[in-house]
């Protein structure tokens, strides 16, 4: 018992205290005591740990505004978070910290990927009925498995677990960092948002839907919920009785209060139209274009105008000589890269998927070059923003996930060039300012 | 004669107006930053160069500071951009797609069809071919399907040119094998050691079919063509190639033992992907080339793991695995339109990804000289190098980049695709 007690005082201190005295040789337990401490002593960047400087050749910060990358830059990270970021001659580095010097090395922020489906076991499809708000993607969470180790090595810091699109709503979504092998580590937001497949995938159901039904089906639910979650804000500002909890309309009350958005799997032009008409501005939703594929991009200027951000993939053009042209009416004439059509048009919140394991999870960096290969502009950076700042800003972490800026997580990668050119190598992963893959000490490929 | 003007007017209402412009007066001087030649000789890019065109072939390459632009020749300045040779592909099945993809040359009557032929099949400018020009690539090896071990006869083909008689490199390009993985699903559900044995004997008949025929010729016997065998002709007197699509190791070194060791053909992996990397070694021993994909990588997590030996901690990228197993002769394939024709690039792009050493220019002769050679047309096509078929692509940078975009296609000289004014597909 004593052996026990010290050893959990020990670990208590290591969580608050990094300058930690080693226990007196003769105490009781004292070996196993000392192993605990090495074994749990946090690293240098990580919480409880001693700060962290990184030196990089160049820091792709990539936040919504302002500087955009930063030449023979200091990143300064601390208890997990960003303390600090900006060219060397700037950034003064503090007595104490670890300094690691990456050469000729960029930074850059994880990336965030808002489709998909890796984040556990796949029982996360079912249709029992068209419309499952109440079904929740975390049920079926397993943190750090093999797919999210590889996502990870490939650069992959977050993602969006969701159900499928067997039907019109699929369920609550979680957000997860890939790297953190706990459920309390890895989870960033729970949930992460309502994933709906607004057409394409649902006419499978039982009865063989089409358009109309789905519509409706979709407008219907969603003010039902509506109704829900705002009783539920009503009272929780004094304003109304307590509701009585209905499960199958709990995500409402995070959808309504701004908490969590709706995640919109949505594609072709008038189903894009849809979702902006119908659950922007009809019901008045925080709401994502979600594997936007085909010619949704023909909807691209009333994105633009309603504040429906792009995530795009995991088909980044419209072929001329494709099978599915005939089925949306798509162009006959040239290859028009998706994002690229959004683009055109004025948009400027695009981001990338993967759908993964459709696309597996550690290309995502091949959407961005496909965007960028079919006609998506680079010049600021819209390729490297697509990839994090975007993804984070339009899921509602912007505060916290996709850019390397002071006080957001130290989700950090180690790269040897443009994250848009698929030969370009992760060598390291930080999550909250742990390294988390190392390809020195265990490369994937 | 009312058929060929149909035909030619469903083609312009494809196409739009023709892509090729009229052959210039034959003479083209293209002035550039720089010309990856891929060539086995000399050097392998040169900076500020000039390549000189005459009569649809590569005239001289050099440096613009020492190589003068004689009188006569149209000059083409293509400013910072680059020079490569059009790209080849040895693994096509898109260049005679009719519609919903029922492509007429995957016919399984037999399980071994070496008298079928994929040039009955041949559609000139047909949109997948016009969208392949436009992603660099200018050659074809267009071939049978994979449902029964051998599917027939390939056509190497030129993508960009209008005319089948143009279009023609050569016929028999290749005897297509599929060594196993997919004609397990023929009739009677066959296997390995059943495909392997009828591929045996066709192959042995064939061969003895050939050399009686030499035999024959010699002592003036009567021909007596028979269309089943015809090809092992061309197979004995090495004017064709065997391609195999071949895949999993212990198939793949079916291929190099059984093929090129006992039988003696030439014969190069095809379509080669799935844990084939491992006989990357005896592949080198014997000469047989590798051409990758589709798939460029085992991985882990993936259903193919389960039908490889392959342990992994992560992901192997194939052409990796054969590269260091000491393979030299490395190129790409798409499979297309499993994968679309225009992304043969990609397919380099995912070697380096995942391991493919490229210090060398590998990943741009894996494009290029590597499949010429190992089809037996590096006297034609395959490096910018006096002689050869001026197949020339204007591409702003590194062919492995998937942003490095195609601005122009040369055909034997003559632009294809990009010329000024011409809107580009993407």
């Amino acid at each position: 018992m004593v052996t026990n007690l010290s050893l959990a005082a020990a670990l208590a201190l290591t969580a608050t205290s990094a300058a930690i005295e080693p226990p007196q040789a003769g105490t009781a337990g004292a070996p196993s005591a000392m192993s605990a401490l090495e074994e749990t002593t946090p690293e240098a960047g990580a919480l409880g740990g001693v700060g962290l400087a990184l030196k990089a050749d160049k820091v792709l910060a990539v936040p919504l505004e302002g500087q955009q990358v930063y030449d023979r830059a200091v990143v300064l990270v601390r208890d997990g978070k960003i303390e600090a970021v900006g060219t060397a001659a700037t950034v003064e580095i503090p007595e104490g910290y670890e300094v690691r010097d990456l050469g000729e090395r960029w930074l850059m922020p994880g990336m965030l990927d808002l489709h998909a489906h890796i984040g556990g076991t796949f029982d996360i499809n079912d249709a029992v009925y068209l419309a499952n708000t109440g079904l929740r993607a975390k049920t079926a969470a397993i943190p750090s498995n093999p797919a999210l180790d590889v996502a990870l090595a490939a650069g992959v810091t977050t993602v969006l677990f969701i159900p499928g699109s067997a039907t019109n709503v699929g369920g609550e979504g979680l957000l997860m960092k890939t790297g953190p092998d706990t459920w309390e580590g890895s989870m960033v937001r729970d949930p992460g948002g309502m994933k709906i497949a607004q057409w394409g995938n649902p006419e499978r159901w039982l009865f063989g839907v089409g358009k109309s039904f789905e519509n409706y089906t979709i407008r219907e639910i969603l003010r039902r919920g509506a109704v829900y979650g705002d009783a539920w804000m009503a009272h929780s500002e004094g304003r109304g009785p307590e509701p009585r909890t209905d499960p199958q309309l709990e995500i409402f009350r995070f959808l309504r209060s701004g908490q969590a958005p709706i995640a919109v799997h949505t594609q072709v032009h008038q189903v894009v139209l849809a979702t902006i008409k119908i659950i922007k501005q009809e019901l008045g939703y925080d709401v994502f274009i979600d594997h936007g594929t085909f010619d949704g991009w023909r909807a691209g200027g009333i994105a633009a105008e309603n504040g429906v951000n792009a995530i795009l993939g995991p088909r980044n053009v419209s072929m001329p000589n494709r099978g599915l042209i005939g089925w949306v009416g798509d162009n006959p004439e040239r290859a028009q890269g998706v994002a690229a059509g959004y683009y055109e048009r004025g948009h400027r919140m695009i981001g990338f998927n993967t759908d993964s394991p459709v696309i597996p999870q550690e290309e995502l960096q091949l959407q961005a070059a496909m965007g960028a290969r079919f006609g998506l502009p680079d010049t600021s950076l819209e390729t490297v923003r697509g990839l994090t700042i975007v993804p984070a800003v339009t899921v509602g972490m912007g505060d916290r996930l996709g850019s390397i800026e002071v006080g957001k997580d130290a989700d950090i990668l180690v790269i040897d060039g443009h994250p848009a050119d698929p030969r370009t190598t992760v060598f390291e992963a930080y999550i909250d300012g742990s390294l988390l893959y190392d390809s020195e000490q265990k490369r994937l490929w | 004669m009312a058929l060929p003007t149909l035909t030619a007017l469903a083609l312009s209402a494809l196409l739009g107006p023709a892509p090729q412009e009229a052959a210039e007066a034959g003479r083209l001087a293209i002035l550039t930053a720089k010309v990856l030649t891929c060539a086995d000789e000399g050097p392998a890019f040169v900076n500020n160069a000039v390549v000189l065109i005459e009569n649809g072939l590569i005239q001289a390459v050099g440096p613009a500071a020492e190589l003068e632009v004689p009188e006569g020749y149209e000059v083409v300045d293509i400013g910072d951009g680059w020079l490569m040779p059009g790209m080849i592909d040895l693994h096509c099945h898109a260049a005679g797609l009719s519609l919903f993809k029922t492509n007429d040359l995957n016919d399984a009557v037999f399980l071994a069809n070496p008298g079928l032929r994929a040039s009955a099949s041949v559609r000139p400018g047909i949109d997948t071919l016009r969208v392949a020009v436009a992603g660099g690539v200018t050659s074809v090896l267009y071939i049978p399907g994979s449902a029964t071990n051998i599917g027939g006869q390939g056509v190497l083909l030129k993508t960009g040119l209008l005319e089948y008689e143009d279009m023609e490199i050569r016929n028999p390009g290749s005897m297509k094998l599929a060594q196993a993985g997919n004609p397990e699903r023929f009739l009677f559900g066959v296997g390995r050691s059943f495909m392997n044995w009828n591929t045996r004997k066709t192959v042995t008949r064939g061969m003895a079919y050939a050399r009686n025929w030499v035999v024959g010729v010699a002592q003036g016997a009567k021909e007596h063509p028979d269309p089943q065998w015809d090809v092992f002709r061309a197979l004995n007197e090495k004017r064709t190639q065997i391609s195999a699509h071949t895949q999993v190791y212990q198939v793949v070194l079916m291929t190099i033992t059984m093929m090129k060791r006992d039988l003696g053909l030439d014969v190069y992996i095809d379509h080669g992907s799935v844990g084939g990397w491992r006989a990357g070694a005896i592949a080198e021993q014997y000469g047989v080339p590798a051409i990758i994909g589709p798939r460029s990588i085992d991985t882990t997590s993936a259903v193919f793991q389960r039908v490889t030996a392959a342990r992994l901690p992560g992901i192997r990228g194939l052409a990796a695995g054969y590269q260091s197993l000491g393979h030299t002769n490395i190129g790409f394939n798409t499979d297309s339109p499993m994968i679309p024709q225009e992304e043969l690039q990609l397919q380099s792009a995912l070697a380096v990804r995942y391991g493919f050493v490229d210090d060398q220019l590998q990943a741009a002769r894996g494009l290029t000289i590597v499949p010429a050679k190992a089809a037996g047309i590096d006297h034609l096509v395959g490096s910018i190098e006096v002689g050869k078929h001026a197949d020339l692509l204007w591409i702003d940078g590194h062919p492995a980049d998937p942003r490095s975009a195609v601005r122009s296609v040369w055909i034997e000289g003559t632009r294809v695709y990009g010329r000024p004014g011409q809107e580009r597909l993407w």
